[in-house]
């Protein structure tokens, strides 16, 4: 626990540094958020007001400053374009985004590291090939190929799943594959390269020679040593699909935080921008967390050594 | 512990910096009793493509593909953007052998040029990334102290930042004073260094404490001397790996966002760009988006294998992903 | 541990798969589906100047554009039962209908319309204020020097006057944009700042009202229970937002949207696609907007007229119409859309594709070698745009321009264009009322409008005459000066590069016994104006 309240105060200059140097580029950024709210019509007139209003005339250091100050009262101010507050636009798009990414994650996991394990098994083989060219291809397609593809396939084609997101787990799954399918390339690739290099350690023929069975050696001894880095690996991947897929989910028309925060850089909506950055910044540090409780729980050594 | 970021659509295969330096964390206490010699490299590359050949012909894909690209103009049959206005959206033809795009523009051609623009956004942002990565990993890691917490704070901050958002931003930034090839070269550039800092940084404090280092060091070697000729050195093998498996993930992330758009400007072309502008004609003119969308796939996975076979070849402690 | 879970929500997607979502229509309950591009910014008028969706279906206007057969328009009452002009064309006197309710059952007062057109010029954020100025005392506000409107009389709950500062024609087409759409002046008040935010706490007296609205995702309407009107065909309309058009384009297919705007989907696929199998639910709007390729006269060597004469005479527009748009729409040569009031026949088909020509008064001008020359293009702007635009910077390479595409995102380009240094870009103006004042005083009313536009017209004698214009009271006088302005400043003056007026095309689903679009053929419009089978 102390471990764990360590490093989340370590993580306040890093939480810091990310929120100054998203204020700086967007300053820095041309382009005028009033000017994205006139659109075609406008005077001077209308440009200073507004601007003034948005507190857009104060210096810059001072607007980061009454910014902070109000993140660490919870609060992350109006969206310029929205016109809504930054915590409940936010709020509204999480749990589309967190759905999916656990479906895809699960997916990711249950593809990739099986097929990792039948190609270790089956190394160099006709399986190992065939389960490790479908999970490279996921890594090699881009997204939105493979998106596109899914979605005439099976959604307009067959008419088996929804087109396009309705808010039903149904209309995620598709989405999820997409997403998935590109993360169950590296965690197949992770989990084969570790299982063979396992296999070959000598533990495992001790095993073997003690008269266990195969898979009892593979399940029991090599598997549990070759998993700590695909673990790292998962959880780095589950924080990231938490800060948004903004490709799958603009094929798809989910409503979700990748969109959010799209639409924030292109309409210079700096505090919806902000607090999206804030929000991928918290998911990444609980991600990288999550890997070294996971760590911990398989490994009790390196529960000793911190 | 690493944190490490990946939050563009695409998998990066080659932010593997993060598990990278994982394990070059873990395995840095047996590093630490060898010493490499990077004289071998050549040998061993040669012994991969005779026991690997998966890699070996990946190799030659990557060459040829060069060479189209380098050779364009004297390969292609038309101009690079060249309008037929009569012969728009046509299937694939002796004339054309991909068939035409939307303003009659020959997609061969295009797939040539396109080249071009997709290999130069792969392979020099990743030779960019490495000097600023290795720069910086060398300081914190040789320096230590308040450097070293400074610049792995720095990189903690590039790494918890969603890379799409900030390579979008860096686009509109850097948009004004480049044009949109070289604004994607600076962005990615800009971006991907801190991968390979933490890479570089653990090695180099594993070699650090190398005897043969302290050795150098109490003989009242330069320091700059001894990052540069007796650590860097060593960090060789894990760097081409490294190298090789970033390329194809700056190529997917180009082709992500001309996807969104903000990538290269037409009329120049680049593969992500061809596909962002043939996706609504995917399933009624498939022949469009299928070239740009095969060679995307043809070299990235051929950076894929070259790498993963040179990790095999060179570098035992770089623990595979 | 981490099985389980995986277990778990393996199942649960299982049992989602096999629970058929129950979103079956009763003979009563039609539900309209429609798509958009991307979601709105508000449903405030006030607020915006493109999110008309919600406001043409939750407001009214005092009076309403009607679209004829023959395309022809003409301004017919709508809350307004009955209005009249004074003889000097300064007071105009309103009677509304006295069964007008809100949807929250309060009734609409001549007291709604004062407070609606006050906040029109004292919301800090207001945008709408191009178009009503001309309202006596209005600009008193703006300048912040009152906060009570002057040219307002309000005489009784259903009877009042509206004053203006000098006499304008159009005005009565102004009250009739969304601009001018009545709020209710008690929901203005208790909302406040979530007026337009709110689904319940934006009330209006038009045919529908909102229920809910998730960003980014969807906007439900309902029917108004209150609605004076015949109750509208749908009694719910959904909006989903697809940000993909090739997701869009199957979604149509597919069933899930019932009026598909062609806007949205690359015209070769409407061509290949919907032209064919879709013939027959294909429904044209004239759109009355037109396309230009403006030519900055400030940038060198745009300043020089010859120059910005052989770049007019250098694109080949009929080959873009027939090729990028599938020859849906026809040619202009002036300002005024085609099918306009105020378009000219006399100001057409002067300008021909002379390349030949083009090179030649480039020579004479001295750049017989061409010159360097950039076209600005908006990354938000439509794949169609975007050929058009390769395909004149190819016209322009064979008189010797060296042109070259640069992309700018749309937050910086309107930056930019508002600073007056944008080089060369196309841009559209669709009219927002029925009056060539529209799209004339907007691009070239002043020495503000054409530089904010970048255009920087040098000529300001024109700009008086076009702002003289607004108030001649005779018909066929303001037309013809409309037309002599207009070809001084195209065909003489050459600012700009007129293209084309383009239809506006819609595919509608066979649940759709019949639509009219929007008279200026917007891509909003009134569901009011669909019938449902």
């Amino acid at each position: 626990m102390k471990s764990v309240m360590k490093r989340l105060i370590g993580m306040i200059p890093v939480f810091i540094g990310v929120m100054l140097l998203i204020f700086v580029l967007l300053r820095v950024v041309p382009g005028d958020p009033v000017q994205v709210l006139l659109g075609e019509h406008y005077s001077q007139d209308t440009i200073d007001r507004l601007t003034k209003a948005m507190n857009l005339d104060k210096p810059v250091f001072e607007q980061f400053l009454l910014y902070l100050s109000g993140v660490f009262h919870g609060d992350l101010g109006m969206s310029y374009v929205m016109k809504k507050p930054v915590t409940s636009l936010i709020m509204e798009a999480l749990p589309q985004t967190v759905i999916l990414a656990l479906m895809a994650s699960t997916f990711a996991w249950f593809v990739g590291i099986g097929s990792g394990i039948i190609a270790a098994i089956k190394q160099n083989k006709a399986p190992d090939h065939i389960f490790m060219g479908f999970s490279l291809a996921g890594i090699s397609v881009p997204v939105f190929m493979s998106a596109l593809f899914l979605q005439y396939v099976f959604s307009f084609k067959l008419k088996l799943l929804p087109l396009s997101s309705d808010g039903s787990l149904k209309s995620l799954i598709l989405p999820a594959i997409a997403l998935g399918w590109n993360s169950a390339g590296s965690v197949a690739r992770l989990t084969r390269s570790n299982l063979v290099d396992a296999l070959q350690a000598d533990y495992i023929d001790t095993a073997k020679a003690k008269g266990l069975t195969n898979r009892a050696v593979i399940f029991g001894h090599a598997l549990r040593n070759s998993m700590l880095p695909v673990i790292t690996l998962m959880a780095i991947q589950l924080s990231s699909m938490m800060s948004g897929a903004v490709v799958t989910e603009s094929i798809f028309a989910i409503p979700g935080v990748g969109r959010l925060a799209t639409n924030a850089i292109q309409t210079r909506d700096m505090p919806l921008l902000q607090g999206t950055v804030l929000l991928t910044t918290v998911m990444v540090i609980f991600g990288s967390l999550l890997a070294d409780i996971l760590y911990s729980v398989i490994d009790p050594r390196i529960r000793r050594e911190a | 512990m690493e944190k490490t970021k990946k939050s563009t659509d695409h998998h990066n295969p080659g932010s593997s910096g993060a598990a990278a330096a994982a394990a070059a964390d873990r395995k840095s206490a047996d590093l630490s009793c060898e010493i490499k010699s990077y004289v071998g490299i050549r040998k061993k590359i040669r012994r991969m493509c005779r026991e690997n050949p998966l890699a070996a012909v990946s190799a030659a894909v990557i060459v040829v593909m060069i060479l189209m690209a380098v050779f364009a103009p004297l390969i292609a049959p038309y101009q690079e953007a060249e309008q037929d206005l009569m012969a728009r959206l046509q299937g694939p033809s002796a004339a054309h052998i991909f068939g035409t795009d939307e303003l009659g523009r020959d997609v061969f051609t295009r797939i040539l040029y396109g080249a071009r623009v997709s290999l130069m956004v792969g392979i020099i942002p990743s030779a960019i990334t490495l000097v600023i990565g290795i720069f910086f990993g060398l300081l914190a890691g040789f320096h230590g102290g308040w450097v070293d917490y400074v610049i792995m704070r720095f990189v903690d901050v590039m790494l918890s930042f969603p890379t799409l958002l900030l390579c979008m931003v860096m686009m509109y930034v850097l948009g004004r004073y480049a044009d949109s090839v070289l604004c994607i070269i600076l962005s990615l550039s800009l971006i991907n260094w801190a991968g390979t800092a933490r890479v570089v940084r653990a090695q180099t404090l594993s070699l650090k404490e190398t005897e043969y280092v302290e050795a150098a060091r109490s003989i009242g070697v330069k320091r700059i001397r001894i990052m540069l000729r007796h650590i860097l050195p060593n960090c060789i093998p894990s760097l081409i790996v490294l190298y090789t498996l970033s390329v194809p993930s700056s190529i997917l992330s180009e082709s992500t966002l001309s996807f969104l758009g903000i990538g290269v400007q037409p009329p120049a072309a680049s593969w992500g760009l061809m596909v962002n502008q043939s996706k609504q004609f995917l399933f009624t003119m498939p022949w469009l988006a299928l070239a740009p969308s095969l060679s995307i796939m043809l070299v990235v996975l051929a950076f894929n294998f070259l790498g993963d076979g040179l990790r095999d070849a060179l570098d035992p402690y770089l623990e595979s992903r | 541990m981490k099985k389980r879970t995986g277990l778990m929500i393996l199942t649960a997607c299982l049992t989602a798969l096999m629970s058929v979502s129950a979103f079956a229509s009763d003979g009563d309950e039609k539900v309209l589906r429609l798509g958009w591009g991307k979601d709105i910014q508000t449903m405030d008028v006030h607020k915006t100047t493109d999110n008309y969706a919600v406001p043409l279906n939750i407001f009214d206007r005092l009076l309403e554009v009607q679209l004829n057969e023959d395309g022809s328009t003409e301004i017919v009452n709508s809350i307004a039962k009955e209005y009249s002009v004074s003889d000097d064309g300064l007071t105009y006197s309103f009677t509304l209908r006295d069964d007008v309710k809100f949807c929250d059952g309060t009734p609409l007062t001549s007291a709604d319309v004062e407070a609606t057109f006050t906040r029109m010029f004292t919301l800090p954020e207001s945008v709408q204020t191009d178009f009503t100025t001309c309202i006596k005392g209005a600009q008193d506000i703006l300048d912040g020097k009152t906060d009570k409107l002057e040219g307002i009389h309000v005489i009784d709950d259903y009877n009042f006057e509206i004053v203006l500062e000098e006499p304008f024609a159009g005005f009565l087409s102004v009250l009739a944009t969304p601009t001018c759409c009545i709020m209710s002046k008690a929901n203005l008040e208790t909302a406040g700042d979530d007026f337009g935010v709110v689904p319940e706490k934006t009330i209006g007296s038009g045919p529908y009202m909102v229920t809910e609205w998730k960003t980014n995702d969807s906007l439900t309407l309902v029917r108004n229970p209150e609605y004076w009107g015949e109750p509208a065909s749908a009694a719910t309309v959904v909006y989903k937002v697809y940000p993909e058009p090739a997701s869009m384009n199957m979604a149509f297919q597919n069933g899930d949207i019932d009026i598909l705007d062609c806007d949205f989907i690359d015209a070769a696929i409407v061509q290949s696609v919907y032209e064919t199998a879709y013939a027959d639910q294909i429904v044209m709007a004239n759109r009355l907007g037109t396309y230009m390729i403006i030519l900055n006269a400030d940038v060198e060597p745009l300043s020089d007229v010859r120059v910005r004469k052989a770049l007019q005479m250098a694109i080949n527009r009929q080959g873009i119409l027939d090729q990028i748009y599938g020859g849906n729409g026809v040619l202009v040569d002036g300002i005024y859309p085609a099918g306009s009031i105020g378009f000219s026949e006399e100001n057409q088909g002067w300008l021909a594709y002379d390349p030949e020509g083009a090179k030649a008064l480039l020579a004479e001008a001295g750049y017989e070698n061409g010159f360097d020359l950039e076209i600005a293009v908006n990354t938000s702007a439509s794949a169609n745009m975007n050929n058009m635009l390769q395909i004149f910077e190819q016209n322009l390479k064979e008189i010797g321009v060296n042109a070259s595409m640069v992309n700018y995102d749309e937050a910086e380009y309107l930056k930019i264009r508002k600073n007056g240094t944008l080089p060369c870009f196309a841009a559209v103006w669709t009219l927002d009322y029925n009056d060539p004042s529209n799209i004339i005083d907007t691009f070239f009313g002043s020495v503000e409008s054409t530089h904010g536009r970048s255009l920087n017209y040098a000529d300001t004698s024109i700009m008086e005459r076009v702002i003289k214009a607004r108030a001649i009271t005779d018909e066929t006088e303001r037309m013809a000066e409309y037309a002599a302005v207009e070809k001084k400043i195209v065909e003489e003056d050459a600012a700009w590069i007129p293209l084309y007026s383009l239809q506006h095309r819609f595919v509608i689903s066979d649940k759709i016994e019949h639509f009219t679009p929007h008279w200026a053929g917007y891509g909003d419009f009134s569901c009011n104006n669909v019938t449902m089978k």
